[in-house]
């Protein structure tokens, strides 16, 4: 085999996997956009129960009025996201914590309406919506990364011809 | 207390409308730290655009916080930041608000990804092939 019948199978090989990224890319593409349309459709479904609270509690009852300022005592937060390794892709996912939390029903009051405890809920299943869209979104940018690299190498094997 | 920093994860911090940051503190991602920093911004008609894109910088500068979410309508007005946030964490998120429905030709990731997509590239044997 010669050099140039070598120079071929690569530039074929360099092709085959520049399609399949392609094809990975317009997937993970899409896939964004339906995560993004359960988010849209979570939201307006939590603002709807958030409008309902506010009508029965009153206008400024459930407003950022309410929520904590910098002046507020600190506090930490019951759902964050840590970083996990899987199949050797990075991928968020959401974490408990249950140190130095604040229940953030009190804000709003001692008795608060159903809906309110309706909205937490569709608010925190919102979280997983978000987490699954980030995750997404850092394969689109790595598949992003190697569709570049994979173009300067295809153009590369092209000029040694 | 090394042990309790590794198992402590890091944050989701948001920039929206009223009804956003109420509903995703509800949901439990807000933190007031130490520092008295939070991780969340209300943004109203009357935020200065200045206000937003210093907000938005000091969250992606910051090391504890992994997804940054802001309204898509919000996210227009600081386009330009966005755009050159290259990064993929923290991850920044548009997110609809319930008046301004999700618009994937807006979002930054998707703009780019699309733009990735040359038509030469995509004709069946290459542009240069065809002669008229």
């Amino acid at each position: 085999m010669t050099v140039e019948d070598t120079n071929i199978c690569d530039l074929e090989t360099a092709n085959d996997l520049l399609d399949r990224l392609t094809l990975r890319q317009l997937h993970l593409m899409e896939e964004k956009m339906c995560r993004e349309l359960n988010i849209e459709s979570t939201i307006n479904n939590g603002c709807f129960h958030l409008a309902k609270s506010r009508y029965i509690m009153g206008q400024t009852s459930v407003s950022k009025e309410r929520l904590p300022t910098e002046s507020s005592i600190e506090f930490s937060a019951s759902t964050m996201c840590e970083t996990v390794e899987e199949a050797g892709e990075t991928k968020l996912k959401i974490v408990e914590n249950d140190k130095d939390t604040v229940n953030p029903m009190h804000w709003f009051g001692i008795l608060v309406p159903q809906n309110l405890h309706k909205a937490r809920n569709i608010f925190q299943n919102a979280l997983n919506f978000v987490v699954e869209c980030a995750n997404i979104q850092i394969q689109l940018l790595e598949n992003f990364k190697n569709i570049n690299v994979l173009r300067k190498y295809k153009h590369h094997l092209k000029s040694v011809e | 207390m090394a042990l309790q920093a590794a198992v402590k994860g890091k944050l989701i911090s948001v920039i929206g409308d009223e009804d956003t940051c109420v509903g995703f503190l509800l949901g439990g991602i807000g933190e007031i730290n130490k520092n008295r920093h939070p991780n969340f911004m209300v943004v109203d008609k009357n935020t200065p655009v200045s206000e937003i894109e210093d907000c938005f910088k000091r969250f992606t500068k910051r090391d504890d916080i992994d997804i940054v979410l802001i309204n898509q309508n919000i996210a227009e007005l600081i386009r330009h930041v966005i755009d050159a946030h290259m990064a993929p964490v923290p991850a920044v998120l548009e997110i609809p608000s319930k008046d301004h429905p999700y618009d994937a030709s807006k979002d930054s990731i998707l703009r780019r990804a699309k733009g990735m997509f040359n038509p030469d590239d995509l004709s069946m044997f290459g542009a240069e092939n065809y002669t008229t």
